[in-house]
């Protein structure tokens, strides 16, 4: 039973992570704004199924979408100026625009916490000793497909081929056509795409506040650091290892651990393969 | 001459006594707005910390609130449990913050940019959570009551008495900051922020410096949070968590990144900022964000800097090459006479090779670089390396430099084997080099470019040589002599204080030679000293190298496309293609050697 | 003794200073600390008020300026006090270091005559601190850890919201209330503080009660599944839970409760979650389960008169009200400010520190009807040594999707 509340965070950490890695792998820039793109799309959720009515089926759909584009002019309108600068730059951009959009959210929306209802209320399953909501089997069987099919776009898609020339060797793929714009603005769409779906399955079990961003942008990237930081596959597996591990820790060790144990984890990651579980080759020039 | 020394002090000295003049001046103000300088003051501090780590290393942290309450925890629990004097628990309270920082950076600086942030994250985080678990020591998170500094029975609860305390302290504490970051350790943190294998050549150890920096960051910043901590009256692990950290950040980056100046006053400022505009305190953080990534885009310099630099970049970067100057070649043996060489005496005597590569191997993954290279190099020689690209030349300088381990073979310099021996201490032993991209320190002027090539640069080295630079004594004043001879030898003399990125790509090969020649090696690896100059550039730099050797009886290895160059250069070359040393032998000979036209124009053309 | 000794060595220091100063610069040497009378003059009473407007407790600060100036907006029109208006200036502080800056705002540079802390925790800790040694009347509203109440100081005193000892002891008398032969109870706790000093209230007196079996399980405040606490309430079969966090918090932990196993179980919840904006949160079937207590005569959503008649009074200041208004920091900030006028009154027209610290000492029964308002919080008692002035502490259960005040806790 534990098990399976730590796998459903698990895949929510996994799409969360997945876009990162999915930004990581196209741009090199690790965005740390992530967790704000993931609000973005928790609260993009409430819009459309508490404040306009509509139901959660057109959340799934068109909160992608919001989130994609917001992603997508965030590297337009303040990274793509400073593209050339060195990463210092870059990932200090990425942490004040992140806090930046939550600080815009709390403005907007003075509000402790905003609720959205379950998607799937009703009793639970009990399958002997083990207790399973709709809702867990909803969240854990559509974050995963979402992010497979995220896998799959990045992988095999025409649109992915481009984003994979740009992964790995940005002039090569200059010279085969592939506009070094379009491939960053589709590779951030992407990545907020993700997150805003992250977000649509994060909004009802762990509301909508700006605290979210945080938690998300951390997860997310544990999750990813955890799977090589440069894998789709390796962020997926990833996230559920984190889920589990935040899960079970809070249930043996304390509570208190939930938080500890990401960072914990990370560390432990780093410091013992800093190349994660599934690395990819790379180069590196002297 | 005393003149220099006494603006050399003064630069130093300013940011303290700029934060002392800011306290005394506050005295005239009411509490309140003695209060708040207070607090701004030790942020002040802070910013100036944070420019050590930030601004010169490029390190971005996320520890600064764990630093802060370190300081703050570690001055309050030891006065109100154990009744322990103010100035004793400042002094743990500041150990205390160099021992976390040092904590942190151990394993932290194996990593950089994003993961380095991660690790300070965790840091952060970790210190926060302990803090407020710990709650029979720390009060959890309620927190704990901090009682005023009592300093000799005087209690400091009094607005105007703290804040004069308050920029004591603070001046004193950022005083030993200033001293590093404007001499010679500040200047090794900008070299291996800008290039660090470079830095490392030139014996910069980046792990070192890095732990250095962090140490000392966090000893000023637990320092700052230890002095302001009794202002609050109240300090909970809430008050120091991440966004503390974040917006911190924002000192140096809004204030500038060119000096500790940009430190302190962002710090000053930006703390101050949310009482100066209190009907704004709802949207503070969001300008805070705002003007932090606006500040990245247009002013990467930051604030401070843009408003500055109106006076500096109005003298105008000329990138004239030297070849429109005359250059006085006989003069360098002279002026470099002075500089300490390595093992000249040795040199004289001993006939032994100075380089000896024996059958050097190397393969990456599958693909086999270096196959079995052997190579000898005579003392005093110019010695050309050429073949086609991809023969592994430059993989074969990275190994002799020490960058890259050999799977099997053996490198000796003048029959001592460099088996083991890191990058950093070969420039110890007469090994320098120049760089195949011109790697010089963009943001650093000539002169501490060519400074840094004395290799003097380990942790301890940089810190004594900056109190030395303070001071303006006659070490320093010889070793700056000793660059600016280097930089006269190669004709960049006028060009001293400029930042070698405005130079031409032909001067700064230049400046890579006289950085190379100024700790008077025995041997200096050129990696295509010449390409993409003009031909009266590339004769001149021959010249140049010709003279070098002459002079100073310095060892060339020079790998080279420019066949005719390195044929006018070098007594004997050897030739190399897949990895392999194809042949070896006079200068001329090669050339019209048919194996390496063979190897160079293919079949048809040998076949002629 | 020490604070005069204080006083006057700044006094001097300044003196010497600003004289100094004023020789080389030419400027009026800086002002000693205010005299007793500042903020008053002939027809204004300058209050100040420091709270959170931002950030996660801003359902707390925000309500507070926004009933403080409507309540002062009708004394004013009313007439005043003694002849005098009322004006408020209303300061954001949250940490420590904000709310110290913000009172010595409030009491030095803009001279208030008293000042209302409407925020609560550690920043008001650090702001009373400031206020014992400065000495001007302080009306502590909402704060309830019992740093702000120790050491006792004259000039401080507590309104509406009881110490965590009082209402810690009511939620316990209410979770026997609802169960009352219950043997096995589980206490949630949050990290931060006020939870925290709940939690430091409660542990002693259920064990004092005697034969019962007690699980405490803790979370953070930014957790949102409580997984491992539920279970563990589970295991042991807990029969009252009482949850010491905010509404976001224990709805979400009620929520789950019964996908972990946790059923037939009462939860009392602490005044800060019985919020009608928790009801969505856990669902409708989970509500006739969930009692909490509550620190006004009235919920905010019932339809007795006074809280009726106030509600117009708030919708004709602020317009629509947003989710989850008025809460109990609306009734707080409205009838608080209603008290203190009757303080001031009592005071007379020649007003001092040492006046009002006197009329306030012996403010008996003081209700908002008393001056002209809505009754919408409990009457207000003080004596010379006791400076709280409400410990009532009413019990309240969701009924008809919506909180309800039915009864006292004990």
């Amino acid at each position: 039973m534990v098990v399976v509340g730590g796998l459903k965070f698990g895949a929510i950490y996994s799409l969360a992570a997945l876009g990162i890695v999915v930004i990581h792998k196209a741009t090199r820039i690790v965005n740390f704004a992530h967790g704000a793109f993931v609000l973005a799309g928790a609260y993009a959720t409430y819009g459309i199924v508490e404040a306009m009515g509509l139901g959660y089926w057109p959340a799934y759909l068109l909160v992608p979408i919001v989130t994609g584009l917001l992603a997508a002019a965030v590297e337009l309108v303040t990274l793509r100026p400073i593209r050339q600068s060195d990463m210092f730059a870059l990932i200090t951009s990425t942490i004040f625009i992140g806090i930046g959009l939550s600080e815009v959210y709390r403005l907007v929306q003075n509000t402790e916490m905003l609720g959205v209802p379950n998607p799937f209320p009703g009793r639970p399953i009990f399958i002997g000793d083990v207790i399973i909501t709709k809702e867990q089997i909803w969240v854990f069987a559509g974050a995963i497909l979402s992010s497979l099919i995220g896998v799959a776009i990045f992988g095999y898609a025409r649109l992915g081929r481009g984003l994979r020339a740009m992964a790995a060797n940005v002039r090569g793929a200059m010279l085969c056509g592939y506009s070094t714009d379009s491939m960053n603005a589709l590779a951030w769409f992407l990545g907020g795409a993700l997150a805003g779906l992250a977000g649509v399955f994060a909004a009802p079990s762990k509301g909508i506040s700006p605290e979210l961003s945080i938690s998300m942008v951390t997860a997310g990237f544990v999750a990813a650091a955890i799977g090589g930081f440069d894998s789709l596959r390796g962020a997926l597996f990833g996230g559920l290892i984190l889920g589990l591990a935040e899960t079970f820790a809070a249930a043996y060790v304390s509570s208190a651990m939930t938080n500890a144990i990401s960072f914990l984890l990370l560390f432990i990651v780093l410091l013992w393969r800093p190349e994660g579980l599934f690395p990819e080759a790379k180069i590196r020039d002297v | 001459m005393s003149n220099k020394r006494w603006r050399a002090l003064a630069g130093t000295l300013a940011p303290s006594a700029a934060v002392l003049v800011v306290a005394v001046l506050g005295l005239a103000l009411d509490t309140y707005w003695q209060y708040v300088l207070a607090i701004s003051i030790s942020a002040a501090a802070t910013g100036g910390a944070l420019a050590m780590l930030v601004s010169y290393a490029r390190c971005i942290t996320i520890a600064t609130g764990a630093m802060l309450a370190i300081g703050a925890y570690g001055a309050a629990i030891p006065v109100v449990w154990a009744g322990v004097p103010f100035g004793a628990a400042l002094v743990f309270a500041t150990a205390l913050g160099a021992l976390a920082g040092f904590i942190l950076a151990i394993p932290g600086v194996r990593f950089r940019s994003h993961n380095l942030a991660m690790v300070t994250l965790v840091f952060q985080s970790v210190v926060i959570i302990v803090l407020r678990e710990s709650k029979a020591l720390t009060g959890g998170a309620e927190g704990i009551h901090v009682p005023p500094p009592v300093i000799f029975g005087i209690s400091f609860a009094d607005d105007a008495y703290f804040l004069l305390l308050c920029g004591l302290l603070c001046a004193l504490a950022v005083l030993p900051i200033a001293v590093l970051l404007a001499g010679p350790f500040g200047k090794n943190l900008r070299a291996l922020a800008s290039n660090e294998n470079t830095a490392r050549a030139f014996g910069i150890n980046v792990r070192h410096h890095l732990i250095a920096a962090f140490t000392f960051s966090s000893a000023l910043i637990a320092f700052a949070g230890a002095v302001s901590a009794p202002r609050f009256r109240i300090i909970d692990p809430d008050s120091y968590g991440v966004l503390t950290s974040i917006f911190t950040l924002a000192y140096p980056i809004i204030g500038g990144m060119g000096s500790i100046w940009g430190g302190i006053v962002g710090g000053g400022v930006l703390r101050v900022l949310p009482e100066l505009l209190r009907p704004l305190a709802d949207y503070i953080e969001l300008i805070f964000c705002v003007l932090v990534v606006g500040t990245l885009t247009f002013f990467p310099e930051g604030l401070a800097s843009a408003l500055w630099t109106g006076r500096r970049r109005s003298r105008t970067a000329t990138s004239s090459s030297a070849s429109t100057r005359e250059w006085q070649a006989p003069r360098i043996a002279t002026s470099l006479s002075e500089a300490e060489s390595v093992a000249a005496a040795e040199d004289e005597t001993s006939e032994r090779p100075m380089l000896e590569l024996h059958d050097i191997s190397k393969a990456f993954g599958a693909l086999r670089a270096v196959k079995g290279v052997s190579l000898t190099v005579a003392p005093r020689s110019l010695h050309g390396l050429m073949g086609p690209n991809g023969a592994g030349k430059t993989t074969l300088f990275n190994i002799v430099s020490g960058f890259i381990p050999p799977d099997s073979g053996r490198v000796l310099i003048s029959g001592m084997s460099l088996d083991k021996v890191p990058i950093e201490r070969r420039i110890r032993l007469g090994m320098s080099r120049t760089f195949q991209h011109a790697a010089v320190f963009h943001r650093l002027s000539c002169l501490d470019n060519v400074m840094i090539g004395l290799g003097r640069n380990s942790v301890l080295q940089g810190a004594t040589r900056s109190l030395a630079a303070a001071l303006d004594t006659e070490e320093i004043r010889a070793e700056r002599y000793a660059a600016l001879s280097a930089l006269e030898a190669v004709g960049l003399g006028a060009r001293a204080q400029d930042a070698a990125g405005t130079l031409s790509l032909g001067d700064q090969r230049r400046l890579e030679i006289a950085r190379a020649i100024v700790s008077r090696p025995r041997i200096i690896l050129l990696d295509e000293p010449v390409s993409g100059v003009s031909v009266e550039e590339a004769q001149r730099l021959r010249e140049l190298l010709v003279m070098i050797n002459r002079e100073l009886g310095v060892t060339m290895v020079v790998i080279e496309h420019n066949i005719g160059f390195l044929v006018s250069l070098c007594q004997r070359i050897s030739v190399m293609t897949e990895g392999q040393i194809l042949a070896e032998g006079d200068a001329a000979a090669m050339v019209s050697d048919p194996r390496v036209r063979l190897a160079y124009f293919g079949e048809r053309e040998a076949a002629e | 003794m020490v604070e005069k000794l204080l006083v006057h060595r700044r006094a001097v220091l300044q003196g010497a200073i600003g004289l100094a100063t004023a020789g080389v610069a030419g400027l009026p040497p800086a002002p000693a600390l205010a005299q007793a009378a500042q903020g008053v003059t002939d027809n204004e009473i300058l209050i100040g008020a420091l709270g959170q407007l931002t950030g996660p407790f801003a359902f707390i600060g925000a309500p507070g300026r926004d009933n403080i100036q409507m309540a002062m907006e009708h004394l004013n029109a009313a007439g005043g006090i003694n002849g005098r208006k009322l004006r408020l200036i209303y300061e954001h502080a949250s940490t420590p270091a904000e709310s110290v800056a913000a009172a010595k705002k409030l009491v030095e540079n803009d001279k208030v005559f008293v000042l209302i802390i409407a925020s609560g925790s550690t920043g008001a800790a650090a702001a009373a601190d400031y206020v014992r040694a400065a000495q001007i009347p302080t009306y502590n509203t909402v704060g309830a850890t019992p740093i702000i109440r120790e050491p006792f100081a004259r000039n401080i005193f507590h309104g509406t919201i009881p110490p965590a000892s009082v209402t810690g002891q009511a939620m316990i008398d209410i979770g026997f209330q609802a169960v009352p032969k219950a043997t096995r109870v589980g206490v949630l706790a949050g990290t931060y503080a006020f939870p925290q000093s709940h939690l430091a209230e409660i542990e002693p007196r259920l064990a004092k009660r005697g034969g019962l079996e007690v699980v405490v399980e803790k979370f953070d405040a930014a957790a949102r599944d409580y997984t491992a606490q539920l279970v563990s309430f589970a295991r042991r079969r807990a029969q009252i839970v009482l949850i010491l966090g905010s509404f976001t918090e224990a709805g979400f932990a009620i929520k789950q409760a019964p996908e972990k196993g946790l059923t037939d179980c009462m939860f009392v919840l602490d005044g800060s979650a019985v919020n009608n904006a928790v009801i969505p949160l856990i669902g409708e079937e989970n509500t006739k389960s969930v009692w909490g207590y509550f620190n006004a005569p009235y919920f905010p959503t019932q339809d007795d008169p006074p809280i009726a008649g106030y509600r117009r009074l708030l919708i004709e200041k602020i317009g629509t009200l947003p989710q989850g208004r008025p809460n109990i920091y609306d009734l707080i900030g409205y009838g608080s400010t209603y008290v203190l006028a009757q303080v001031l009154k009592k005071a007379g027209r020649g007003l001092s520190w040492p006046r009002v610290i006197d009329a306030w000492e012996t403010l008996n029964d003081a209700k908002p009807s008393d001056m002209g308002g809505y009754d919408v919080i409990f009457p207000e008692t003080v004596t010379p040594t006791d400076h709280q002035g409400n410990k009532k502490v009413a019990s309240a259960r969701i009924i008809n999707s919506s909180w309800r005040v039915v009864g006292l806790a004990s």
